[in-house]
């Protein structure tokens, strides 16, 4: 685009446009800590091999 | 100037800062942060019995009452009072800071409803005995159906304020009352409601089922599973605190010695980095569980997490920098650290800011990190360490900042001056000092091996003999003085919010240049930066200044910091070398 093209300043740049995207912050940080923290826990959990009496 | 009116709009102009306050904004900051007040009130009552009854010499509470009141001391604590005043900041950020009016009030008044509601059946079932299972209420401990339920209900209404939230801001937005990006504070506070939806999400996923349980219509709760999910409600809920704190400190930093922000980016950067890791800090509380393996615990305490802390350095940087930079282009530029001795110290808020920064940084944040790698985790679960660390972050980080902040809040939205004006400029210190001393005293006393959550050290009925070194008694004694100083400064605290609020003098006229008795000095004296601030911004950052750049002091501030943390960090590691032999 022409620099002289007012449309030039317009023209937010991608990461300013996601930082200020509040609700793909909000998804985002709900999916990771799910997915990383509670989701693969839950995984840990329910995988354990029963403990046996001895 | 004199205190404007309210327009037919339902805006007032502030006289201070020129901000659009709406009328409907203003009485839910007001409810939230008076109820906070009032928490902080019961939970500091709590904490002085404790603190005299840790002290082993003192030992004043018997063994039901300190269970009891560690239980009201962790609710009304970490979670009421903190989460009244976040929701305060909430409504704050998004209304004042951006000009806005606040999306649906009415369901506001709801939602604080249901908040109130939840504390006082929480409150009820504590104090009565019907809920002595302690903050963290594990099972099979189990408490009465209504405490369960209270905790549910105050959630759901934090919840539906957090909503509220991003209402207003997407209002504010669509109503043009900001352009571009909403300011940094603002983004910060954003930040916090993120983390809050994370963790009341996690909060209803594990006191729904445990309130059923109580009812008696589930039959058990899975110990770990809780331990888990609840973590992700008691550790995350302080990283609310924390995102909360940082834009308080860079609200601050502008309101009292006109700092700037360095670089948006980096600084919008390490908040997105908070809201995509900070949470998983909770699995710190399980390194020592059997029921996870190693995978899973270190890439949430290091690999994911150590990503929120590089946000918290960078924090660290650029407050301070921030700064400096904006003292610097106020004039005050002779060596290292001309814009630090010159900056106003007998205003609470910028004392309240500073010690909030270097506590929270020193102590706080470098335990964390240490106590949080999984090897040296081992000799730290479980003792008073544990406690020792989140009483220098959520008490002299957070609860400070949000004393500085009250500091400002009573003149700009009370419009009261500011009560006992001369102790309030020594409160900040005096608190300050009293956590610092009880932090210390409790980290030491873990070192040795002093358990957390335990009314007698001397474990006088105990089937088996404990013996504690002689300076556990030096320790826990510097731990108790440090506490009833703290307890004592948060009483202030409580005298001047109370006295300002309700029969303070209200704020009248404010004459610039002119210093007022219960007036802040970014108020009467707003930190202006020189008519020739570009050409000094320009010569601040010339390149003949050297890789110190425009902010040498905070460089030299921030090596200090770095060698503090090296040391204790590789301390630990040689620590845990003695106690636990290899070959």
């Amino acid at each position: 685009m022409d620099p002289s093209d007012p449309r030039a300043e317009e023209r937010v740049p991608l990461m300013q446009r996601l930082f200020d995207n509040v609700w793909l912050l909000l998804v985002a940080g709900i999916v990771v800590m799910f997915v990383v923290y509670t989701g693969w826990g839950m995984w840990e959990i329910l995988t354990l091999p029963a403990g046996t009496l001895p | 100037m004199t205190a404007p009116a309210i327009g037919a709009d339902g805006f007032r102009t502030c006289q201070s800062t020129g901000r659009q306050i709406h009328a409907a904004a203003e009485p839910l900051i007001k409810a939230n942060a008076v109820v906070s007040i009032v928490t902080l009130l019961i939970g500091a009552t709590a904490a002085l019995l404790l603190v005299l009854t840790r002290w082993q010499a003192v030992h004043l509470l018997p063994a039901e009452w300190y269970y009891r009141l560690l239980g009201v001391h962790g609710m009304n604590m970490l979670i009421f009072f903190i989460i009244y005043f976040e929701m305060a900041v909430l409504w704050f950020a998004s209304t004042v800071l951006l000009n806005a009016r606040p999306a649906a009030p009415r369901f506001g008044w709801f939602n604080f409803g249901l908040m109130m509601l939840g504390t006082l059946m929480v409150q009820w079932t504590q104090w009565t005995g019907r809920a002595d299972v302690l903050f963290t209420s594990y099972p099979p401990l189990k408490a009465h159906p209504v405490f369960y339920l209270g905790i549910i209900l105050f959630a759901v209404g934090a919840l539906g304020v957090t909503g509220q939230f991003f209402a207003t801001i997407t209002l504010a937005k669509r109503e043009k009352r900001y352009e571009g990006s909403m300011p940094l504070v603002v983004y910060g506070a954003m930040t916090a409601a993120i983390i809050a939806v994370i963790t009341l999400l996690h909060g209803a996923l594990i006191y729904i089922p445990t309130f059923l349980w109580s009812l008696g219509l589930i039959e058990t709760i899975d110990p770990q599973v809780y331990r888990m999910i609840w973590w992700g409600l008691g550790h995350s809920s302080q990283q609310i605190n924390m995102a909360a704190m940082v834009a308080i400190w860079y609200m601050l930093g502008a309101l009292t010695v006109g700092a700037v922000v360095l670089n948006e980016k980096v600084s919008r950067s390490a908040f997105v980095l908070y809201v995509l890791f900070i949470s998983m800090a909770s699995a710190h509380h399980l390194l020592v569980d059997p029921g996870f393996g190693p995978a899973w615990k270190i890439t949430n305490t290091s690999y994911f997490m150590y990503m929120a802390v590089l946000a918290s350095m960078i924090h660290g940087f650029t407050v301070p920098a921030g700064m400096e930079l904006g003292q610097r282009l106020r004039g005050y530029t002779n060596g290292m650290f001309d814009w630090l001795i010159r900056a106003p110290w007998g205003d609470p808020g910028f004392s309240s800011l500073v010690l909030s920064v270097v506590v929270f940084g020193f102590v706080g944040g470098i335990t964390g990190v240490t106590i949080g790698t999984e090897q040296i985790n081992i000799i730290v679960h479980n003792t008073l360490r544990v406690p020792g660390h989140f009483h220098a972050t959520v008490v002299s980080g957070t609860a400070l900042a949000f004393m500085g902040a009250t500091y400002y809040l009573i003149p700009l939205i009370f419009q009261r001056k500011v009560a006992f004006w001369g102790f309030a400029k020594l409160q900040p210190y005096l608190f300050s000092l009293g956590v610092l001393l009880l932090s210390m005293g409790m980290t030491f006393a873990g070192s040795f091996g002093v358990p957390r959550r335990h009314w007698d050290n001397s474990f006088q009925d105990a089937m088996f003999d404990v013996e504690m070194s002689p300076a556990v008694d030096l320790v826990l004694a510097i731990m108790g003085i440090g506490g009833v100083l703290a307890v004592i400064a948060a009483f202030g605290f409580i005298a001047i919010a109370v006295k300002s609020v309700f029969f303070g003098e209200p704020i009248g006229t404010i004459t610039r240049g002119t210093p007022m008795v219960g007036v802040p000095h970014g108020l009467t004296h707003p930190p202006t930066h020189a008519a020739d601030a570009d050409a000094r911004n320009e010569e601040l950052h010339a390149p003949a200044r050297g890789w110190m750049g425009p902010t040498p002091g905070t460089v030299i501030l921030v090596a200090i910091f770095f060698v503090a943390f090296m040391t204790y960090y590789f301390t630990n590691w040689k620590l845990l070398a003695f106690l636990w032999r290899v070959g």
